[in-house]
């Protein structure tokens, strides 16, 4: 069986961070990432970029080829193309690598699951053609493909990045819908002066907001009522602004509110998590170092909490300098002090974290289906509707009434209808989220080929080699 | 809170019970300490079988049997009951001589519903199943609900019959003061004439409060389902000498069972799977049925399930204590004895005596034995 | 209208998708080829039999789940595209019967 000292899971901006510092300090240290290349969503690409003009992406794009080439050099192990399925708080870890399943064994465990974007489940979000910015990012960053004409809805810094990246290359793009609500702005401005200690990051946020606006793209502010036109294909959107109903005609639509903590990992592994009422959403419950409830098993980056890509780097420094510590490698004196400057920093963020955590917060709108026939699990295809009766037949529980609509039982596992589960429990039991809870997650944390599984025998982990 | 009847445990036997009771006039109780169908009766395999049960148990199984056929209608709810037939498949002549012996014994019992089937026949009904296969042998009634589905029938049947089902409600202590029952629950305390054990793993604790000793011991039967596949075996498939059991649903899905335990962990209410089984079981259901091969698994689980040293369930008065009565370590195969128990335990409440031979399934059974 | 903005045709392959021949670059993902193609629907809904879409690209949605050289449920924005692969919309409905027997 083949043990590590550490195992991480995730090559992004925390897990290449982490496995930097713990390769320095001499630690056996192996990273399992599912992509071919690192870098996580962020960063994805940004060592071999398809695209003619990567350049064109941003300098903090270009700052992840950076990261990427010391994280090859680290001397740290990364498994390209380990798509991790299982991970035991006994320290066990089975993964399909060549397609195979194989095993591997560690000490600790750092867990860098990353970030998905917030469901929005406007009607019509399940047509063809409807798409998450992220989506257009990762086609971009992967692949060098793009949509002409597109509409992007929503709010929040992702989709004004990406906006802007299109302008850049000279891709059209029919319309900015933005919905941040009047009154976040005017709940947000009080938290701004603490913010402003972050100046730089405002800067660039402001500056992608100029850019747009320079290009003479339509741009329609605090957009509601949002609605995917087409009946067997996005066809436009529809939505109310300043009072007014608008129709913009596009066969992409792109949107975006926001980012969540990807659940699935911590959740099948049942460490302990919290509602996070500032960001919405469910976190893994984590101490100053990223140790989770079980002590072993450390999280780090947006998947512990959205932080950015900066903030993940921090954080995943600053597990690896605990897990060094827990490994007995340094002590603890030595693991405070090489941890004070990125604990100070990620304390720094705070305000500007909230301060866009306010601004941007999903609204009700977006977040939560409005019209009863609005699918909520696009895998079952469970409506709110078909929820609420399961609801009013006795199902409180989320995992009540997955099994009995089958809502989050498809091959999704959740990711998608999860937080609208927990989201209409809470407001149909009028009760916290956190009283709610979420779904009994288990592994496999993805689909496992059968033929697969059946020739896993337990001891496999010339693996790695 | 009072009622005449206080049922510890939402599981279907419980919730079976409740709606039987309510049905004849009862004030019921059920508490539950998670929430309905959390254990055992929401997530088994939902088999509905009468094929290869235990002697003792065949009266009972072929009376809930028929209970099954038309329970939609009678409880005005989806149970996600489906009569498919199942079949256990013969892998070699051995196996034909294993059903050969048992029809004989049937036959003698005056059992006629298992009948043996041969190569042709087996390939007609499976024509996916490995040529190797010889043989097998079905039952015509036999099928699958849905176990969360059938719960909740039961539970709403009886609400809807004046039953209160209160969930998260855990039974701290249980004692009998004069003719009463007094239950301290971890929310309320209750009062009952009555109280009926159906805790399922936690039933021996509830036993223990009422005065019973019994052996029961928990364990964690593992179960896989896939994303949706093409439709290839409408009957629910079982064999007889290999750990090979699974069904695909309506939906497509296919449910992979076969009996391999995990490891149950009943102090902190959860289990944990061994994957080094799950892959044995793959690769038996691949070895019959090659097509398997392409199916991708979605979701595995195992819940807790109470086993009895003989696998054969308690139904029947506590020896100890007057108007207390238990239903409970059905060791993994009670989920079709739910709708006949639920009857059985009402007549045993409300008039004492039962239309069935319960000496099998006495709690103290096994006072004398050296297990 | 998905585009792509390479202009080069190095490293080239063809795949089949839905009896289309299509060409994409080593290493591309079958989602995004399917996109540059055209040929956006990955699946039909299993109940309601709707025409579904890659919706996250990232893994997340299992929208994209496709059929690749016979093989179904295949998440068509993480596989990447080989020379001669077979990719198929995914249509298993209530009503879909197997028709390989001979596997």
């Amino acid at each position: 069986m083949q043990a590590f000292d550490c195992a991480i899971v995730g090559a992004g901006p925390a897990g290449m961070s982490a496995a930097i510092e713990l390769a320095q300090a001499g630690a056996d240290v192996v990273v399992l990432d599912r992509a071919d290349r690192a870098g996580g969503q962020i960063y994805r690409s940004a060592a071999d970029s398809p695209l003619p003009d990567a350049a064109s992406l941003g300098p903090d794009y270009a700052a992840g080829a950076d990261l990427i080439s010391r994280f090859e050099d680290s001397g740290a192990k990364h498994l390209a193309g380990a798509d991790a399925w299982h991970l035991g708080d006994d320290g066990r870890i089975l993964f399909s690598y060549q397609g195979e399943t194989r095993e591997l064994h560690s000490r600790e465990m750092l867990l860098c699951p990353g970030a998905m974007e917030r469901p929005m489940p406007i009607p019509g979000w399940t047509l063809p053609g409807v798409m998450t910015a992220g989506a257009a990012q990762v086609m971009l960053k992967s692949d060098a493909v793009v949509a002409d004409g597109a509409v992007f809805a929503g709010s929040g810094p992702l989709l004004y990045l990406i906006v802007a990246q299109y302008l850049r290359l000279g891709v059209p793009v029919a319309a900015l819908v933005e919905t941040t609500p009047r009154q976040h702005y005017l709940d947000a401005a009080p938290l701004m002066p603490r913010a402003l200690r972050q100046l730089g990051q405002l800067r660039k946020g402001l500056s992608l907001l100029r850019e747009i606006r320079a290009s003479g793209v339509s741009i329609y502010r605090h957009a509601e009522n949002l609605e995917v036109l087409g009946d067997e294909n996005a066809k436009g959107l529809r939505f109310v602004a300043s009072g007014k109903q608008y129709e913009v005609a596009a066969d992409t639509v792109f949107l975006h509110h926001g980012v969540q903590p990807n659940l699935n990992m911590t959740r099948a592994m049942g460490l302990a998590h919290h509602w996070n009422s500032a960001q919405m959403c469910w976190q893994v419950t984590v101490d100053a170092f990223g140790e989770s409830s079980v002590a072993h098993v450390s999280v780090a980056g947006d998947g512990a909490g959205i932080v950015g890509a900066d903030g993940a780097c921090a954080a995943g420094r600053v597990a690896a300098q605990n897990i060094s510590h827990r490994l007995g490698r340094i002590s603890r004196a030595e693991r405070d002090n090489k941890t004070k400057s990125d604990l100070a920093y990620l304390s720094a963020l705070k305000p500007f974290r909230r301060f866009i955590d306010c601004l941007y917060r999903p609204t009700d709108a977006l977040s939560s289906p409005r019209q009863a026939n609005t699918l909520v699990c696009r895998c079952e295809e469970q409506s709110m509707g078909d929820l609420r009766t399961g609801f009013e037949q006795g199902a409180r529980d989320p995992n009540a009434l997955k099994s009995l609509t089958r809502c989050g039982m498809g091959p999704c596992q959740g990711r998608q209808c999860g937080h609208l589960v927990t989201g209409l429990l809470a407001q149909w039991r009028e009760e916290s989220p956190e009283a709610v809870g979420y779904y009994r997650l288990r592994s496999p944390q993805r689909l496992l080929t059968l033929d697969e599984l059946g020739r896993y025998e337990t001891v496999t982990a010339e693996a790695a080699e | 809170m009072k009622a005449d009847v206080l049922i510890v445990g939402g599981g279907i036997q419980g919730c079976a019970t409740a709606y039987h009771l309510a049905r004849k006039g009862a004030s019921v109780i059920v508490v539950e300490k998670d929430y309905s169908g959390r254990h055992a009766s929401g997530v088994n395999a939902g088999g509905v079988r009468l094929l290869g049960r235990d002697m003792a148990e065949l009266p009972l199984s072929k009376a809930s049997m028929e209970l099954w056929q038309t329970l939609d209608e009678e409880l005005g709810h989806d149970t996600g009951f489906r009569r498919q037939t199942l079949i256990n498949i013969a892998a070699d002549e051995v196996d034909l001589a294993t059903l050969r012996a048992r029809e004989i014994k049937m036959h003698d019992a005056g059992f006629t519903h298992e009948r043996i089937i041969d190569r042709d026949e087996l390939r007609d009904r499976l024509p996916y199943v490995s040529s190797n296969c010889v043989g097998g042998v079905i039952s015509d009634l036999d099928g699958y609900a849905i176990p969360y589905k059938a719960t909740s029938a039961f539970r709403l049947a009886a609400e809807r019959m004046g039953a209160q089902v209160i969930e998260s409600e855990e039974v701290l202590s249980l004692r009998r003061v004069g003719d009463t029952w007094l239950a301290q629950g971890s929310q309320r305390r209750y009062e009952a004439e009555t109280v009926v054990n159906c805790a399922g793993a936690w039933a021996d604790r509830i036993a223990l409060m009422i005065g019973d000793n019994v052996p029961l011991s928990h364990a964690a039967p593992m179960l896989m389902i896939t994303a949706r596949m093409p439709h290839f075996a409408k009957p629910v498939v079982g064999a007889v000498s290999r750990q090979l059991s699974f069904k695909q649903f309506e939906n497509g899905t296919v449910l992979i069972g076969g009996g391999a335990k995990g490891f149950a962990d009943r102090a902190n209410n959860r289990t944990r799977l061994d994957y080094a089984k799950l892959a044995a079981a793959c690769r038996t259901t691949a070895e019959f049925f090659p097509i398997m091969c392409k199916a991708s698994i979605n979701r595995m689980w195992a819940g807790l399930e109470a086993y009895m040293p003989d696998n054969l369930p308690v139904i029947g008065p506590a020896v100890n204590a007057p108007r207390a009565f238990h239903a409970f370590g059905f060791s993994a195969h009670g989920f079709q004895m739910g709708p006949v128990v639920g009857q059985v335990l009402a007549d045993l409440v409300i008039g004492g005596q039962c239309r069935f031979n319960l000496s099998p399934f006495r709690i103290d059974r096994f006072d004398r034995k050296v297990l | 209208m998905f585009r792509s903005l390479q202009d080069d045709d190095r490293d080239l392959v063809t795949l089949n998708v839905n009896g289309q021949m299509v060409t994409a670059r080593k290493g591309q993902s079958v989602w995004s080829a399917m996109a540059v193609a055209g040929q956006v629907e990955t699946r039909k809904a299993a109940l309601s039999g709707e025409a579904r879409s890659a919706y996250c690209a990232m893994g997340v949605c299992f929208e994209c789940m496709v059929n690749i050289d016979g093989l179904p449920n295949q998440q068509a924005c993480l596989r990447r595209v080989a020379d001669g692969m077979k990719v198929l919309t995914q249509d298993i409905s209530e009503d879909t019967e197997a028709d390989d027997a001979g596997l």
